[in-house]
């Protein structure tokens, strides 16, 4: 079958289908189940609307416990049994993770990470937000900032790795150093430093992020607060940090929350430049490493991830419910 | 500022009557001079702006090269010659492993996933965020904690179950088994996104609807869509550029290469030990694969910004 046709026809039997159920679902209980006519007319309009929701939410509803509760459950149980899943190990998987060197190296790396990667690129943001606020081509500035939140991890990392390509005829870093008269190097082989190196990746790529939000918030403070600073003889650095800055605070813990969610599960870049070689394992990339060779250590990996992030998840989700009530 | 919250990142930006960034700088202008502090300001914007748009600017530059220029170094200046070959090569014939055919055939599957999952998926979630702020019904508290949690938890966990629930239904390592993971996974984020666009709707609009006669679907169709344009274009742009990037599920999903998506190819060519390496052939190929996004940035400009700034909470 011609692959375009046979498109449409996925698009059109899901769509299709979703609005049929849709409509199919509210005819039955209006007009089947509890009609508005009759005796209890009112008594069954009250009952369908109770119904209601729940008819248009099943299809996500059922989707979400096939892909979102189910999995996680089944990842726990699958991290008790053994490499081929048949043996119940009970926390076997989890201790040999905490005795195995790689292990802790990725954790150590990984704390790193989400302790460097969310701080420098929320300061980055704040302050290219705050100085691009002034100019007249501050708008092109932020569009090429902001440009690397387009391109994939991959696309971004493989941009990169001819950054820190050895070669001075392609490597930014070793052309510069070869312009000194210094001898190529390999950053992704130095060690400790390389993690830095990969780190800068993601920190180029989410700046433009933190820039957007903290920008808006910024121009959202209000004007007579900083009037009043200018009026009692304040200079812009100590406006920024005294009246602005404080009056952000809010976003800029949004901003660090979301980064450091980000950071805990983004392998990408990890596994494009250096494939967790020389010692730059974290543990989204740790996991990937015994992803269908042994899924018993790969899924307690992935509930240590998930442990870690939890904390943060929780933080953010009653900061949104408080929000959007 | 008021006690801001997380989505509240996404909430800002969702805002439909709120232009933030449209709204330009107010007061007077200030006047030029160059001051100690506008130096230290040019100056830094001036580094800031270097480590942001040099690596993008040798990658064209590199791309546009014959190989034997590149050899000649001069990294940083533009192309003698300029030479679209390698851009042309890294489409239609560049190597991962034993096959030779390019990265069209990694565009084409990309393209396969990408239409159908993001038509369902804002399909769906569209009218899930219409249920959402029409009814406060018991429950739905709940339910939306779940979706939060559906937005932030790491996608690492669910990998595994996943391939056991596709395997079980005979869609694993099928471009149909892909779409539905995104469908499901782009959920969460873009019914909050329709949600809270739709809550932000005056209650008199649907009020004087439903005095007027319309009913559930006619509200929707006639009232809600015919504004949520830009809350539309927002969820589009999230959901394309989020499973255009993918690469994850990519990798984990499909098992047999000539179904990879883009990204998942590129890597796999860049990567690739064999042969002479084409360094400007791999440029172009990166580049190639940034192209669909960027070219939705560069058009669609700061709805893109909103769109990922709400999008970014998800992952």
């Amino acid at each position: 079958m011609n692959p375009v046709f046979q498109g449409l026809l996925t698009i059109l039997i899901g769509v299709g289908g979703i609005f049929a159920y849709f409509v199919l679902s509210n005819m039955l209980l209006d007009k089947v189940l509890f009609p508005a006519k009759g005796p209890n007319a009112s008594r069954n309009i009250n009952r369908a609307n109770l119904i209601r929701p729940w008819l248009f939410l099943a299809p996500t509803i059922i989707a979400l416990s096939l892909y979102l509760v189910y999995p996680v459950i089944g990842s726990f149980i699958r991290s008790l049994y053994n490499r081929s899943g048949d043996q119940f190990i009970g926390f076997g998987n989890y201790s040999s993770l905490i005795a195995s060197p790689d292990f802790r190296t990725a954790f150590m790396n990984n704390v790193l990470w989400a302790l460097f990667v969310p701080a420098v690129s929320t300061f980055l943001g704040l302050v290219i937000a705050q100085l691009t606020d002034k100019l007249s081509w501050g708008n092109i500035a932020k569009s090429i900032i902001f440009m690397p939140m387009a391109i994939s991890f991959v696309g971004a990392s493989l941009i990169w790795k001819f950054v820190y390509a050895i070669d001075p005829n392609l490597g930014i870093i070793n052309a510069i150093r070869a312009s000194m008269g210094l001898n190529p190097l390999d950053v992704l082989q130095l060690a400790f430093w390389n993690n830095f190196f990969l780190m800068a990746i993601l920190i180029w790529v989410q700046t433009g992020f933190a820039m957007v939000i903290l920008s808006a918030a910024l121009r959202g403070i209000p004007e007579e607060t900083i009037e009043a600073a200018v009026i009692d003889g304040a200079n812009p650095f100590q406006i920024f940090m005294k009246i602005q800055v404080p009056q952000v605070t809010g976003t800029i813990v949004v901003v660090w929350t979301t980064t450091t969610i980000l950071v805990l599960k983004v392998f990408d870049i990890v596994y494009a430049m250096t494939g967790g070689n020389f010692n730059t394992q974290i543990l989204p990339s740790y996991m990937m490493q015994f992803m269908f060779r042994d899924d018993g250590r790969a899924t307690a990996v992935a509930i240590v991830i998930m442990l870690i992030v939890t904390p943060v998840m929780i933080q953010n989700i009653i900061q949104a419910r408080k929000e959007m009530r | 500022m008021a006690d801001t919250g997380m989505l509240n990142a996404a909430a800002a930006v969702t805002q439909p009557l709120r232009g933030t960034l449209a709204a330009g700088p107010r007061g007077p202008k200030p006047k030029n001079k160059f001051s100690r502090s506008n130096i230290i300001i040019y100056g830094t914007l001036f580094v800031v702006a270097l480590y942001y748009a040099l690596p993008l600017y040798v990658m064209i530059v590199t791309s546009l090269k014959g190989l034997p220029e590149i050899r000649m170094g001069n990294i940083f200046a533009p192309p003698l010659e300029v030479t679209f070959q390698p851009w042309v090569k890294a489409w239609q014939e560049a190597c991962t492993g034993i096959n030779c055919d390019g990265l069209s055939r990694g565009f084409w599957n990309s393209v396969r996933i990408l239409i159908p999952s993001v038509i369902l998926s804002v399909a769906i979630a569209s009218v899930n965020g219409y249920a959402l702020s029409m009814w406060k019904f018991k429950g739905s508290e709940v339910f939306f904690t779940i979706l939060m949690i559906g937005a932030f938890i790491p996608y690492q966990v669910m990998l595994y179950p996943i391939v056991i629930l596709l395997r079980e239904a005979g869609l694993y390592g099928s471009l149909t088994g892909l779409v539905l993971v995104h469908v499901a996974f782009g959920m969460p984020i873009n019914t909050l996104l329709f949600r809270n666009y739709f809550a932000s709707i005056p209650e008199e609009l649907f009020k004087a609807a439903r005095v007027d006669g319309a009913g559930f679907w006619a509200i929707f169709f006639k009232i809600i869509l015919p504004m949520s344009l830009p809350i539309c274009v927002v969820a589009l742009i999230i959901q394309v550029t989020g499973i255009w990037n993918d690469f994850l599920f990519g990798v984990t999903y499909i098992s047999s290469p000539d179904r990879y998506p883009m990204t998942v190819q590129l890597n796999n060519i860049v990567n690739s030990v064999q042969g002479v390496k084409e360094y400007n052939v791999n440029m172009a190929a990166t580049l190639l694969t940034g192209l669909v996004p960027l070219v939705i940035y560069f058009a669609s400009g700061k709805l893109f910004v909103r769109g990922i700034a709400a999008g970014a909470v998800k992952g």
